[in-house]
């Protein structure tokens, strides 16, 4: 279901609830019919009246395409399956907010390694938490800083998404989670990090022979 | 010969030091039974006395809750927080907001903007600086908000989030807190005794600051 910008109501962006339902560990076809079902497409009119930006930021230069300006919501298990999607040695998952400074401020390192790493095997997938009405925010910062796709938005009561996610996870962000080829996490930290700790937590993954 | 028996218990032993170390907490924290730590420890207040979470401590029970200015969901929940503190003031509890951020990493954490935020929230209870984030540390505070309340014994009974919808007052099924509060002031059980929410990661000082923010 596509909500189109909304240039007026910013409240208007708040995404329908779609039935949310577990994709399993290796999609199939008509798995990958279910999931698009799940998706929910949050668009905003960046600069409407109302939306504002967040602190600290600048409202989005140039216009991102229709394509580009996805959101798709996903509850801890859709997350899950994502991660367990063949075709990475590698999955670093980050929940972050536009909010968020410290989440704010790794992302330019996190953007660079998964641009970096990517032909090495690494999938990053970037989770916002913000609020439904910030989704218009969210997406701007994606665009600005060029994020590799796919724009994941948590989806569901917060306390069900966090421990669905990690039940280690204290829900304070940003979030960080490695996983390895399997789905099996091997790196987990709340708090911001920098380049090299990044680097550290996928390289043994990446370097590893399939 | 050996060689592949000396592997193979290598291989294992490094799998079971990794998964015993995915299994710890990211930061150590106190759980339910646990006194109220680092209790006498001074803490400077928005009206630039010294208190003590121990001189604090109310008859029925003290309620703690880790907070900040600038966090968008401290923010959120703000005037709850200060609507169930006063009220647990009421009911003979002790109350304490403390601020454990860090505010060279954002001014608006600062104690003038403590002073600020107390005098409009009419909040009745102290708003103290967790100025080492020590005491943050001891309770294994991550978040703001993050609350604990303690029974009248000391005991910790519960940890978590103030309610399950930050934004819309409307849409709140679970005044988690709330009935926390009401249930250790009655002399109950508490029902839900751990909850979670997502909240800004405290801004430490020190060398967890550089870790965490």
């Amino acid at each position: 279901m596509r909500v189109r910008d909304t240039p007026r109501y910013c409240a208007a962006m708040r995404p329908v609830p779609a039935p949310l339902g577990a994709a399993p560990a290796w999609p199939t076809r008509l798995a990958r019919v279910k999931r698009l079902a799940l998706v929910v497409i949050v668009t905003a009119g960046v600069g409407a009246a109302g939306c504002g930006t967040a602190p600290g930021e600048r409202p989005a230069a140039v216009a991102t395409p229709p394509d580009s300006s996805a959101l798709e919501l996903v509850t801890a298990e859709a997350l899950h399956a994502r991660v367990r999607e063949p075709g990475a040695r590698a999955t670093l998952v980050n929940v972050w907010a536009t909010w968020c400074g410290p989440c704010r401020e790794e992302f330019p390192a996190l953007v660079s390694l998964a641009e970096r790493r990517r032909t090495d095997g690494l999938r990053v997938l970037f989770v916002s938490a913000d609020f439904d009405d910030q989704a218009g925010q969210a997406r701007a910062f994606l665009a600005r800083h060029k994020a590799p796709q796919p724009w994941l938005m948590k989806s569901g009561p917060d306390m069900e998404f966090i421990d669905g996610v990690d039940r280690r996870w204290s829900g304070a962000l940003p979030l960080t989670i490695v996983y390895d080829s399997n789905g099996a996490p091997v790196e987990f930290w709340e708090g911001g990090a920098d380049s090299a700790r990044f680097e550290a937590a996928v390289a043994p993954l990446l370097a590893s022979s399939h | 010969m050996l060689r592949p028996l000396l592997r193979r218990a290598t291989t294992l032993l490094a799998t079971t030091a990794t998964l015993a170390l995915l299994a710890l907490p990211a930061r150590a924290q106190i759980v339910l039974g646990d006194a109220i730590p680092m209790a006498d420890v001074k803490m400077k207040n928005v009206d630039n006395k010294e208190v003590t979470l121990a001189s604090t401590a109310g008859k029925k029970g003290t309620l703690v809750v880790f907070t900040c200015n600038a966090c968008p969901w401290a923010k959120a929940w703000e005037s709850r927080v200060a609507e169930i503190g006063n009220a647990a003031m009421a009911a003979g509890f002790g109350v304490v907001a403390i601020n454990s951020n860090d505010p060279s990493v954002n001014a608006e954490d600062g104690f003038a903007e403590m002073k600020k935020r107390s005098k409009s929230l009419k909040l009745g209870f102290p708003y103290v600086v967790d100025a080492t984030s020590e005491v943050a540390r001891a309770f294994g505070a991550t978040r703001t908000p993050e609350a604990f309340v303690f029974d009248a014994e000391g005991k910790l009974v519960y940890h978590g989030t103030v309610d399950d919808s930050p934004k819309d007052v409307a849409a709140i099924k679970n005044f988690w807190l709330k009935d926390a509060v009401n249930e250790v002031a009655a002399g109950k059980a508490v029902t839900t005794a751990e909850t979670k929410a997502f909240g800004c990661s405290i801004k430490f000082r020190g060398k967890a600051a550089k870790a965490a923010s």
